[in-house]
Formats: C-alpha cells, structure tokens, sequence
C-alpha cells in the first residue's frame, strides 16, 4: 500500500487537553498492525450482497501526548445505508466494547473503520459518534480508517482524523473536516516471512504452498544475495567501463558495507577457532554423558515398575529379586546400573515390611 | 485511486452556511469594538442578485477578524469558510487573501496560534487538486508560519514529498529557488545547520548555466561553501564542487576555490601551506579558524587512514606526524575522527598502532571502485562456496532419508513374512543379553 498521495500534515486539530497537559497541536501518526488489516478485509468479504460498504470499530494503544496511534485489533458493527439514512447498533458496539475491553484491558477505542475510500456525510455522522464525549475516543481525536476492497485492485488504506466545521452547534453535530494522516503499515520479521510464504499460494492451482525446511530456507537466502550481488557488481562494472555515471555516494555505501568484516589477523583466527572447537568439544561431550545419564534413569525407572507389580508377596519375592540384583552386578558393563536396582528394591522392600 | 479531496463534509445549501458565518464574523466584529459591521445584511442583498463571488469576497475581507475567535471556534469557523470559497469557480482569487489573513499572527491564542494557523493551511493545501500549483503559494504561507513559530520539526517529516510535489506543479527554477531558499531560512532559524545547508546546495542547482556569474548565485555559493567549511559534521566536499556555480567562483574568488580544493582532496600540510600564503585572510573572512584547523586535522587522519592499502594499520608515530601534534593527543584525535564517522577501527595501545576496519575516501575515484567491484567478487565467490557445500549437504540428507525410508520397508515387508521377523529381532536383541 504505497504512501504515493501527496498531501500535508502539520498539525492536529486543538482538542481539549487531558487534565494537567497542555493542550497541543502537535501532528499526528498511525501504526496499523497486519491483523486488524486482515479482519477488516475479512468481514469485506463476508459482508451483505447489498451493501457497498461494512464499518466496525478499530481498537488499539495510545501514547499519552496522543501524537501516535497504533491500530492493533478491530471488530465489525452491523449497520444499514441507505440513501437517506444511516443506522448504526450502538447498542451492539457499546456491548461488544465493554467485552473487548475485559478481554484486553490494555487497549482502548480509537476509532472505526470503513471498507471503502469514500467520505460522505454519513461517514461525518458516523465519525461524530465515535469521537463523542462519553463513549467515544474524547478527549482525542477518532481515527478513521478506510481500507479500499475494489476486486481486481489494489487495496488502499487511508487514515483520518477529523476537524469540526460550521459555526452553528446543530450544523457542527452532522459535519466534520477529514483531515489525512501519515499511517504506516507496521508486521516483524517473523509475520512478514509468514505472510510471504502464504502469499507464494497465490499462484497456485491448489492454492497450497509446502513450508521449507530450514536448510532450503538458508539456500534460497543465500541465492537470493547472490542475486543482489550479481545486481551490484553489474553497476559497479559499467561504472568501471565507463558506461554509467558514478555516484561517489554509492561508491563510499558500498564501500562502506563492504568493509564490515573487522580486520582481524589469520593467525587470531586459526588461535579462537581451535579454542572455540575445544570449547565445543566439550560441550558435546557433557551432552552426551547427560544423555547416558538420562537414559540409564529411564530404563531404571521402568525397570523398577515392572518388578516392582511383583511384589504384593512381599518379603520373599523380594528376597529373590535382591539376588538378581546381585547377580547383574557381576555382568560387567552393567553392572552398576543392576547394583542400583537391587538397591532401590531393597529401599522398597523394607517399605513393604514396615 | 487519488485520495478524495472532499474531505470537508457540510450538510446545508449555500446560502444557508454563508449567513450563518457572516453573523458569526458580525457578532465577532462586534464583541471587539467594530459595531457598525454588517456583513450578513450585505451578504443577503448580495445573494439575491446572485453574485456569489461578490459574497465571498466580502466573507474573505471580513474573515481577518477571524483571528480574534476564541482558539476552540477558530478551525471550525475557517473550516467553514474554507469549504465555502471551494463552492466558487474563481477559487484562486481568494487564497492569497486567505492565505495572508492566516500568515498574521492568531490573536486569540498565543500558545496555539501557530499551529491553528498550520493547520487550516494545510486543509487548504490538502483540499487542493495535488497538480495545482497554487499549492505552491500556499506551501510558502506554511513556511512563513513554520519559520515564525520556530517549529521545523512538524514540517521536517514532510519535506521529503518536496521533490514529487515540484515536479506536479511543475515550478520553473526561479519558483523552484524561492521555495528552497525559504526552507533554508526556516531551517536555520531553527538551528538546523545541516537541513539549511542540504537546501542551500539544492537551491545552487536551480541556477541556470547563464547565470552562473550573477552577484546573487556568487553570494549563495559562497554562503553554502563557508557553512559547508564551518559546519562541524560535514566532510564530504565533492557536492560542492561537482556545482557549476561553485566551479565558477574559481575565477571571481579564487582563494576560496583554493580553500575548498585544499579542504576536498589535500592534506594539513597543504593547509598550513596556505594560511602562509594568505595571512590573516581568514580572519578577515571571518572564518573560524580554530574549527577550520580541526576539520582539516579530522581529514588528513582520514586520507592517511585511507592510503594505508592492504596493511590496514597505522603506528601513532605516523599520525602524530601527520596532524603534528604530541603523540599523547593521538589517540584523542582518532577518537573524534572515529565519532565524526570518517575512520572505524581499533587502537592498539600495547603496538601503538591504530588497525582501521573502515576508512572514508575523500575523493572516490576509479581506484576505489575496482576496489569495491574486488570486494563485491570475493563476496560472491564465498558465497557461491557455501551454497554448493549446502546443496551438497541437502543432496546427502535425502540420500540418506531416502536409505533410511528403504530400510523401514524392508523391515516393514521383512515383518508380514512371519518367521525372519522372529529371527531378526532375536538377532537384534542378542548383544543386550551378552
């Protein structure tokens, strides 16, 4: 969703200042997060066949100057359009609300969402509702989301928030000035590779996409910086032969980038390599005797449970277990591990005799 | 899809709105003094003959009282002039005024004036088709405000539309200069050395070649080069001289060409060198000259950390000698060099040497680029390496998943045959009795 239009935002309308601040005009931004983008175009999708557009309420954090908003999470409110009317349930909005909130006390409302880029004077009601004092977001502004759904094009987000206008009270209460805000489209490492690897279903016939292992994963990091590379050097020896024109910029970037590798001597290297190969080898060698130990305790374990269902005889049976015991003792590599045994049965016969 | 530029929502027809504002300003002009206003009786004749531009006019003139609105009534009231002067064909007759009304300070709220005023600006801007260039008279109007209130920062995120906004309003360069030069202006009184200098430069651009000798582009080249050799973090010098107006101060003031050659490419002894030939000159210029010998002193550190080639280190001695300076301050000075972000590296107090990871090339020229293109190879060719011993490594593990997958069913088939299974799983268990 590129951030092409062109317009200007340098201050936020002054709004009454929260108790013990200053009132400010200080501009505005919003951070969306992928999920709300995905349940607003997921309830696009199922919305009725009649209406162009569906509205729901976009929750999230504030910081407390106001100056940045983050989008986090949405839910839908039914509402019907016509042409002479709007009707929204506030009474399933105050409800569903009230529920958000429990849930998640840590976000509060910061305004709604339209699945169409339109503005009308419905959508200047429907901001007046959500930017009311009492239930809505004063003493802040409302945040207006518009996710455009036009099949076949791309989705456009845009995001407002609103100014009053008209110097008359009742003309005030049905109007209001959109102002755009800068907004920025916010997903970590972890969400963008999750969503490129659903995004390669795409093109597919049965829309399914295997998920990589980690080492084809690694390969095809690895190929696509070589392909980077391969970008790079090519300018670099058009450069070289005269055929592009140098930009010194680029030259001392890459320069630059290119000089990250620490200078280090071989000598160095080859000293902390061999350290480091020893520490490894240690390392490897208290896992393994960890795993021993824990597998030696396994079998001791269940060893112990199946002869221990023999012993409801008592003594006697015990006595004889005892012998085996013994017995494993003088059978070489396991010796110890069959000395242990005859020693837990002896703990739990003499349990068994108390 | 542009982004709607009806953002300004009003039920109401024309007429309505406009008496309603002309009691507004009426009843305003009143509450400060001015009883004999009566803009709404006239607005009302008017309407009845129609003239609705006549209308405007006489909101627009009365809308300077609008500045002594109380600051909570102020946006909504402009805003609905706003929208008003929109419904008139002939809208740009009316921004310039507009536009001046909201340049004057906004009475009502000292605090806040500046960012009212900012803020029905931009409305204005914004409700502008994005190729109009009257976008552009407002744009100085902003800065005019911006530049009063002292409040660069708002506006500094949004230069960086300045370039795609130029191109659709489609300035010539002498519009192109004047909006420039009025960032350069705004930025430096709000201190922003750096930003007024990166305009300045931007500003040089614009000036055509026949131009290049006129008083005004000499004084601006000059006063990009003093602040470009005054300012304390900036080194690189090659914009500079890569202007043609700054190419043509070689012959107008050739001791300032001489001063930024020295500063571009050559060392402190060249600089020192100089100041013999030229005595008192910078002081005459009113030049720093304490700041010009640490800048200079930053910069041969950087060029001789640059010229040390393959070996990559610099004893203190060489650099001592170099700066001329005791060998105590050296490592002082690598220290500013490396926070001036010239030079990375450590220093090695135990072989009094400086090994540099990094160095800053003054002057870029084709020897560094073979460099680069060396370096981007060696990468590729690890690379390259790694890949195959990965492609190696895959191939073998689906070997080998693949023997072991053959095995489970040779076992599996082993299984239904009944009696080898037995036999195969005594054998198995055969070395745990033992």
């Amino acid at each position: 969703m590129g951030d092409t239009e062109s317009f200007l935002h340098l201050a936020r309308p002054l709004g009454p200042a929260p108790v013990g601040a200053q009132p400010s005009t200080a501009p505005l931004s919003v951070v969306i997060q992928p999920q709300a983008v995905f349940s607003i175009l997921d309830h696009s999708l199922r919305r009725p066949a009649d209406q162009d557009r569906v509205i729901g309420t976009l929750l999230g954090t504030r910081t407390e100057d106001g100056t940045e908003v983050e989008i986090r999470n949405c839910y839908a409110v039914p509402h019907t359009e016509t042409a002479e009317q709007v009707e929204v349930d506030m009474d399933y909005q105050k409800q569903m609300l009230a529920l958000h909130l429990r849930a998640n006390p840590r976000e509060v409302l910061v305004g709604w969402y339209a699945t169409s880029s339109e503005l009308n004077t419905f959508s200047a009601l429907i901001q007046n509702f959500y930017s009311q004092q009492g239930d809505g977001t004063f003493p802040h502004p409302a945040v207006h989301l518009t996710v455009s759904t036009v099949p076949g094009k791309d989705i456009e987000a845009r995001t407002y928030i609103s100014a009053p206008i008209g110097v008359t009270a009742e003309r005030a209460a049905d109007s209001c000035l959109f102002i755009p805000v800068p907004h920025e489209l916010k997903y970590g490492e972890a969400e963008k590779s999750g969503l490129e690897l659903i995004s390669g279903a795409k093109d597919r016939e049965d829309r399914s996409q295997g998920i990589l292992t980690d080492i084809e994963a690694l390969e095809r990091a690895v190929q696509h910086v070589l392909d980077m590379l391969e970008r790079v050097s090519n300018y670099v020896n058009n450069v070289l032969d005269e055929e592009a024109t140098p930009s010194s910029a680029l030259g001392q970037f890459l320069m630059n980038a290119l000089s990250l590798a620490p200078k280090v001597d071989p000598q160095d290297i080859e000293r902390d390599f061999n350290n480091h190969i020893q520490d490894v080898l240690v390392v490897s060698y208290l896992a393994n005797t960890i795993r021993t130990q824990i597998d030696l305790s396994n079998r001791l374990a269940t060893a112990a449970l199946t002869m221990g269902t023999g012993d409801p005889l008592g003594g006697a049976a015990g006595d004889g277990e005892r012998k085996e015991g013994g017995g494993g003792r003088g059978r070489g590599g396991r010796g110890r591990g069959g000395g242990n045994r005859g020693d837990r049965n002896n703990n739990r016969d003499r349990e068994s005799e108390q | 899809m542009p982004a709607p530029t009806t953002t300004l929502l009003i039920e109401g027809t024309f007429e309505e709105l406009v008496e309603e504002l002309a009691t507004y300003i009426d009843n305003l002009k009143k509450a400060h003094g001015d009883e004999d206003s009566n803009i709404q009786a006239e607005c009302t004749a008017l309407l009845a003959e129609n003239k609705k531009d006549d209308v405007l006019k006489k909101l627009v003139t009365g809308s300077a009282t609008l500045n002594e609105a109380p600051e909570k009534e102020f946006i909504a009231a402009y805003n609905l002039l706003v929208h008003l002067t929109r419904q008139s064909p002939n809208l740009n007759m009316f921004l310039p005024r507009v536009c001046q009304n909201l340049s004057a300070p906004v009475r009502s709220s000292p605090a806040n004036g500046a960012g009212l005023a900012l803020s029905i600006l931009s409305t204005v801007f914004n409700t502008l088709q994005p190729d109009n260039d009257n976008r552009y008279h407002v744009f100085l109007a902003i800065l005019s405000v911006v530049r009063r209130s002292a409040n660069f920062e708002t506006l500094r995120p949004q230069l960086k539309h300045l370039d795609q906004w130029l191109a659709a309003w489609d300035m010539d360069e002498e519009d192109q200069r004047k909006l420039y030069l009025a960032i350069v202006e705004v930025a430096t009184v709000a201190g922003e050395e750096e930003h007024a200098y990166q305009y300045l430069v931007r500003a040089l651009r614009t000036i055509p070649s026949d131009e290049l000798s006129t008083p005004e582009s000499q004084q601006l080249s000059l006063r990009a080069l003093k602040s470009a050799l005054t300012h304390p973090t900036h080194f690189d010098f090659q914009d500079l001289t890569a202007l043609d107006t700054i190419q043509a101060l070689r012959n107008s003031h050739p001791i300032y060409f001489q001063l930024l050659e020295i500063f571009t490419a050559d060392l402190l002894d060249d600089f020192n060198d100089f100041k013999d030939e030229h005595d008192g000159w910078i002081e005459e210029q009113e030049l720093d000259a304490d700041a010009l010998n640490r800048k200079m002193r930053l910069l041969t550190l950087a060029s001789i950390a640059a010229s040390t080639g393959q070996t990559r280190s610099l004893p203190y001695a060489h650099i001592a000698k170099a700066l001329q300076i005791p060998s105590s301050d050296v490592e002082m000075w690598v220290i500013d060099v490396i926070r001036a972000g010239l030079v990375e590296g450590k220093l090695s107090q135990l072989t009094q040497t400086f090994l540099i990871h990094r160095s800053t090339y003054r002057v870029f020229g084709e020897n560094q680029w073979r460099e680069v293109a060396s370096r981007l190879d060696m990468w590729r060719n690890s690379l390259v390496g790694v890949l195959q011993v990965i492609q190696m490594e895959k191939a073998s593990f689906i070997q080998m998943k693949d023997a072991e997958n053959k095995e489970i069913e040779a076992k599996l088939n082993g299984a239904t045959s009944g009696r080898a299974g037995g036999f195969s799983r005594l054998r198995k268990e055969e070395p745990e009795l033992e």
